[in-house]
C-alpha cells in the first residue's frame, strides 16, 4: 500500500504543481508545454501514476520521456471531444476508451490505440464472510450478490461512476448481468432492472471519487483510524485489491462473478493531432512496454494483467480468464444508466454545506462561491456538470455562517419536479451576503445537529458535510472542542465525513485536522476554481 | 514481440542496412533510401515492421514507413494527402479510395479468408449443436446459416444442451470489430448478408432492406466493439475464452502467430473457417508514384512474396503460400471451396451505414 500512496501523493503534488504554475508562465492550453522530440505529453487517469517506475526505466531504454497530466475519466473525455487536447497533448491513457469512443466526435480524435495491461472490476470480501454467505467456492453471480446486498447481508464501498472508471465499470457490469439477456444492455431495458439494481446499491455504504482513496478509506475504517463504521467489502479493480492484499492487513478474497465482469484495458492512445515526432516516440514507447520482460514487471509491480500472451499469469490471478460482460454500444444506453444511478438507484445523499460568509469573503470570493453552488443546479451542461448536479431525491442544506451559524435552508429535490428545489438553492446562493467573523467549529457542530434531526425520520442516506471557509477560526468553539464534540455524536452520525475546502487564508493544518477527525478529505480551492472543487467533492457524497 | 522491438530500432537499423546494401553492391545505385509513406490495415503492421521485409525494400532503395488505421476509416476519415499509398484490407475499401483519387492504380498482392479464432471446448459445443462440421480436409468449418439461426433466437451459451464446459450466461456471438470503422466487420457483413439473401450477393435496395433486420443484431447485440482487427485478436490471445470465446479474424493473423512460435497460440486454441467465407483481398492503392513501386514490388518480388506468405497471407502466386504451409507445418487448408464475393462497394457502404445508424451516431 505504501508505494501506491506515495505514488498518489506524488501524483497529487504534480497535478497541483502543474496547475499552480499554469497561472504564471505556462500556457494553460498547453500545461505540459510545446511538443518536443523525445517527450510524450500524456493526459492520463491518476491511477497510472503507479506506472512511473516502469516509465522511468522506459525512458532510459527508449529515450522517450512521458509527461503526465492527470485528470478524471469524464473530464478527460470532455477535453478530448472538445478538441482541447489537440496540440496540448500527444496521447491519452485512461483505463478504457469505451465511453469516449461512444461520444459524438470521440472516435475521430483517437489514433493508434495500444493496450498495455488490463484489470477487471471485481468484488472483494473477507474470506469469513464468503463462508457465511455460502460463496466460499467463489462461484457467485451478480444476481446472487444483488439479493444478498438487498438483504444487507454485507456492505461495500464503490467509487462514483461519474468520477472514476471502476465505479462506472461496476455499474455497467451489474446492470448488464442483471438484465440477463446475454447481449449488450440497451436503454429500454434499464427501467425493468431498476428494482434489482436498487437492491444491489442498498448495501453500498462508502462512495469515493477515486479508486485509490476508496481502498485507503476502507482500510482506515477497518483499522479504526477513521471513525466511520467498518465496511465489509470493496468493488474495485482487481489490481487495487491485490495490491491491498499484498500489504497484508485486511485481505479480501477476489470474486470474479460467473456472469461476468467489465475489464479496464488501459489503451495508450495516440491523438490524431499528434505530430510525427510524437508518433515515433509513441511507437518506441509502446513497443518497449509490450516486451515480455517489461510486461512481467508491470504485472509484478501493479498487479494488472499483461497484454503480451507470452507472459504467464502470476498465481494471484485466481481466475485466468474471467467472463467479460458486453459493454453497451450506444451513448444513450450509458447515459440513461448513469442518470438512473444518481436519480433512482443509489442511496440518495444528504449534505450540509457549511459556508463562510464572513467579511473577508466580500467580492470575488463570495461570487466564486455563489457560482460554484449555482453550477450544481443544472446550469452546467458539460459531461461532468451534468452528472455532478444535484440529483433527484437528494437533500441539500445550505448553512451560511460568520460570527455564528446562520439560518439553515434545507431542500429536497423532488424526482417528479426538480426545478423548484434547484431554483431555491440558486436563490439562496444569490442571497448570500458577506460580513462578520468566522465561527468554523460552532458552525460545523450545528451542521451535525441538523443532520441528527434530519436522519431521525429518514436515516438511509449517504451523509456528509462540506466546509468552505477562507479564514481562521476566531469565534465560538475551537478545534479541540470540535474533536470531542465529534467523538460524542450519536452512532449513526459517526463517520459522517467533513470535506473541507482550502481557500483564501484558511489554515491547511486545521482543515487537515478536521478531515482526519471525521474521515473526510481536504480539497484545494486555491489551485482550482471553487466550481471545479465543488464538482470534485460530489464524487464523494 | 521481438519483431515489435525492432520497429523502434528501425530508424537506426535502416541506415545500417542502407550502408550494408550500398557496400555490398559496391555502391552502385543512389546513396540514400527513399522514404515512402503508407497507411495500412493494422493486421499488416507486423509484416511491414519486420526487419526482413525492411531489408527487402531497402535492396530497392526504399524505406517504407507505415501508420495503421481501420480500413474503412482510411477510406472515409483519414487524411490521405501525406501518404504515397493506402493499403486497406479489402477490395471494396480500396475501390472507395481509388474512386476518390483519380488516376490511382491498385495492386492486390495477397489475400486472406475470414475465419474465427476460438477454443477447443467451443468447437466441441458447436459441433454438437450442428453449427460446426469438418471441412474437406482436417479443418473445422462454421456454418453461417446455422449460426444465424442460433443467434436469431438469442441463444446463450448456457442454453446449449449438454454444455458443461462453457456454461456462460452470454449470447452465442462472434466478436467483431466496429462495422463503422473496420474492414473485417465489413467482410463479415458481406458473408452474413449473402446467407440472409438466400445464398446470393445482395445487389438491390429491396434485398438490402430485407436482410438488414437479420444481420444487424449480429453487431448491435455485441454492444461496444473495437475499431481495429488487431484489438479483439489481442484480447483473444491474452485474455482467453472468458473474454471472447469466438473472434472474427483474418486467417493470416492466426497463421502469423503460429509461424512466430512464441507461445501465444496455446494448445486449446483453434482456427475455424466460415462457410461461406469471403477472401479479404488486401489491395494497395498507389496515391503517388512511389506507391506504385511498392505495389509492383509486393506483387512481383519473390522475396517479398515469400515473406508475405510466412505472415500467413495467401499470395497472388499460390506457390509461396503452399511453401510456407509445408515449411511451418501450418494446419491450414490450401484451398477453401465455399467462398463468395462481397457486394459492390456502393451496396456494402449502404449496408454498413444502415447498421451504423443503429448505434445512434
Amino acid at each position: 500500500m505504501r508505494t501506491r500512496l506515495t505514488a498518489l501523493a506524488v501524483a497529487a503534488l504534480l497535478t497541483v504543481g502543474l496547475a499552480g504554475c499554469s497561472g504564471d508562465q505556462t500556457d494553460p492550453k498547453q500545461p505540459l508545454g510545446q511538443s518536443k522530440a523525445g517527450v510524450l505529453r500524456v493526459l492520463a487517469g491518476s491511477e497510472l501514476s503507479d506506472m512511473q517506475p516502469i516509465l522511468d526505466e522506459a525512458a532510459k531504454a527508449t529515450g522517450v520521456q512521458v509527461k503526465f497530466t492527470f485528470s478524471g475519466t469524464l473530464e478527460g473525455a470532455q477535453t478530448v471531444v472538445d478538441g482541447k487536447a489537440d496540440g496540448a497533448y500527444d496521447a491519452i491513457w485512461f483505463s478504457s476508451n469505451r465511453y469516449l469512443t461512444l461520444l459524438p466526435g470521440g472516435q475521430k480524435k483517437l489514433g493508434t490505440q495500444t493496450k498495455i495491461m488490463s484489470s477487471p472490476v471485481v468484488l472483494g470480501l473477507p474470506a469469513a464472510m464468503l463462508q457465511s454467505l455460502g460463496w466460499q467456492d467463489g462461484k457467485v453471480t451478480w444476481s446472487q450478490i444483488a439479493d444478498a446486498a438487498g438483504q444487507r447481508k454485507f456492505s461495500y464501498g464503490m467509487t462514483d461512476p461519474s468520477a472514476s472508471n471502476s465505479g462506472f465499470s461496476a455499474l455497467v457490469g451489474v446492470a448488464a448481468a442483471l438484465a440477463g439477456s446475454g447481449s449488450a444492455l440497451t436503454a429500454d431495458q434499464i427501467t425493468a432492472i431498476t428494482p434489482r439494481l436498487k437492491q444491489f446499491f442498498a448495501a453500498q455504504t462508502l462512495s469515493a471519487g477515486s479508486s485509490g482513496w476508496l481502498s485507503d478509506a476502507f482500510q482506515k475504517r477497518a483499522s479504526g483510524a477513521d471513525p466511520g463504521p467498518k465496511v465489509d467489502g470493496l468493488i474495485n479493480y482487481e489490481s487495487v485489491l491485490l495490491e491491498m492484499n499484498a500489504g497484508g492487513r485486511q485481505p479480501l478474497t477476489v470474486i470474479h462473478p460467473s456472469d461476468g465482469v467489465v475489464t479496464a484495458d488501459y489503451p495508450l492512445t495516440l491523438l490524431t493531432s499528434a505530430n510525427s515526432d510524437a508518433r515515433d516516440s509513441f511507437q518506441r514507447l509502446t513497443d518497449h512496454l509490450r516486451t515480455p520482460d517489461v510486461q512481467r514487471k508491470i504485472m509484478d509491480t501493479t498487479h494488472r494483467r499483461p497484454i503480451a500472451p507470452q507472459v504467464p499469469l502470476a498465481k494471484e490471478f485466481t481466475d485466468a480468464s474471467p467472463v467479460e460482460l458486453p459493454f453497451p454500444g450506444t451513448e444513450q444506453a450509458v447515459d440513461t444508466l448513469v442518470s438512473a444511478y444518481f436519480d433512482k438507484l443509489r442511496r440518495p445523499s444528504r449534505t450540509v454545506y457549511v459556508l463562510d460568509t464572513s467579511g473577508s469573503m466580500e467580492g470575488d470570493r463570495l461570487q466564486g462561491l455563489q457560482a460554484a453552488l449555482i453550477g450544481l443546479t443544472g446550469v452546467d451542461d458539460s459531461l461532468v456538470g451534468r452528472y455532478r448536479q444535484f440529483h433527484a431525491r437528494e437533500q441539500v442544506t445550505l448553512l451560511p455562517f460568520s460570527t455564528s451559524p446562520g439560518n439553515p435552508v434545507t431542500l429536497t429535490v423532488d424526482p417528479n419536479n426538480r426545478q423548484p428545489a434547484l431554483d431555491q438553492i440558486k436563490q439562496t446562493a444569490d442571497g448570500l451576503e458577506a460580513g462578520g467573523d468566522t465561527a468554523i467549529y460552532t458552525s460545523l457542530e450545528r451542521a451535525y445537529q441538523i443532520l441528527e434531526q434530519q436522519s431521525d425520520s429518514d436515516p438511509d442516506r449517504f451523509t456528509s458535510i462540506v466546509l468552505m471557509t477562507d479564514g481562521e477560526n476566531n469565534e465560538g468553539d475551537d478545534l479541540n472542542g470540535f474533536k470531542s464534540f465529534v467523538a460524542g455524536v450519536p452512532d449513526r452520525l459517526k463517520g459522517t465525513p467533513v470535506f473541507p475546502v482550502l481557500f483564501g487564508e484558511g489554515s491547511q493544518d486545521d482543515m487537515n485536522a478536521i478531515a482526519a477527525a471525521t474521515g473526510g478529505k481536504v480539497f484545494d480551492g486555491r489551485s482550482e476554481s471553487l466550481s471545479d472543487v465543488f464538482k470534485d467533492i460530489r464524487g464523494y457524497q | 514481440m521481438k519483431r515489435l522491438i525492432s520497429i523502434g530500432l528501425a530508424a537506426v537499423l535502416v541506415i545500417g542496412v542502407a550502408l550494408a546494401v550500398i557496400f555490398g553492391r559496391g555502391g552502385t545505385e543512389g546513396t540514400q533510401l527513399t522514404t515512402v509513406r503508407g497507411v495500412i490495415g493494422s493486421e499488416k503492421l507486423a509484416f511491414f515492421s519486420d526487419q526482413r521485409v525492411k531489408d527487402a525494400f531497402a535492396k530497392h532503395g526504399l524505406d517504407v514507413q507505415v501508420d495503421p488505421a481501420g480500413s474503412r476509416q482510411m477510406a472515409t476519415q483519414t487524411d490521405l494527402s501525406k501518404y504515397d499509398f493506402a493499403f486497406p484490407s479489402s477490395s471494396p475499401a480500396a475501390d472507395r479510395i481509388q474512386h476518390d483519387h483519380a488516376n490511382s492504380h491498385t495492386y492486390a498482392p495477397f489475400s486472406s479468408p475470414m475465419a474465427v479464432a476460438t477454443f477447443a471446448p467451443i468447437v466441441d459445443l458447436l459441433t454438437k449443436a450442428g453449427v460446426v462440421h469438418k471441412g474437406a480436409g482436417d479443418y473445422d468449418v462454421l456454418d453461417i446459416a446455422k449460426y444465424m439461426q442460433l443467434t436469431a433466437n438469442g441463444t446463450r451459451w448456457d442454453q446449449l444442451p449438454g454444455n458443461t464446459s462453457y456454461p456462460v450466461r452470454k449470447n452465442v456471438l462472434i466478436t467483431t470489430t466496429d462495422p463503422r470503422d473496420s474492414n473485417s466487420a465489413a467482410m463479415y457483413l458481406a458473408i452474413a448478408t449473402y446467407v440472409a439473401n438466400g445464398d446470393n450477393v445482395v445487389n438491390t435496395p429491396d434485398q438490402e432492406a430485407a436482410v438488414l433486420p437479420k444481420v444487424t443484431p449480429l453487431f448491435t447485440n455485441q454492444g461496444y466493439t473495437q475499431n481495429s482487427t488487431d484489438a479483439p485478436f489481442e484480447d483473444y490471445l491474452s485474455a482467453g475464452i472468458g473474454r471472447n470465446p469466438m473472434v472474427l479474424v483474418y486467417e493470416a493473423q492466426y497463421a502469423d502467430r503460429i509461424v512466430r512460435n512464441d507461445g501465444s497460440i496455446k494448445p486449446d486454441m483453434r482456427l475455424v473457417y466460415l462457410s461461406p467465407t469471403v477472401y479479404s483481398k488486401h489491395t494497395l492503392v498507389a496515391l503517388k508514384s512511389p506507391g506504385d513501386q511498392i505495389g509492383q514490388l509486393l506483387t512481383s518480388d519473390p522475396e517479398l512474396a515469400s515473406l508475405a506468405a510466412t505472415f500467413g497471407f495467401r499470395t497472388q502466386d499460390p506457390k509461396y503460400f503452399t511453401q510456407a504451409v509445408s515449411q511451418h507445418k501450418l494446419p491450414l487448408p490450401t484451398d477453401l471451396v465455399d467462398t463468395v464475393d462481397p457486394p459492390s462497394f456502393e451496396t456494402l457502404e449502404r449496408l454498413l451505414d444502415a447498421v451504423g445508424k443503429q448505434y445512434g451516431s
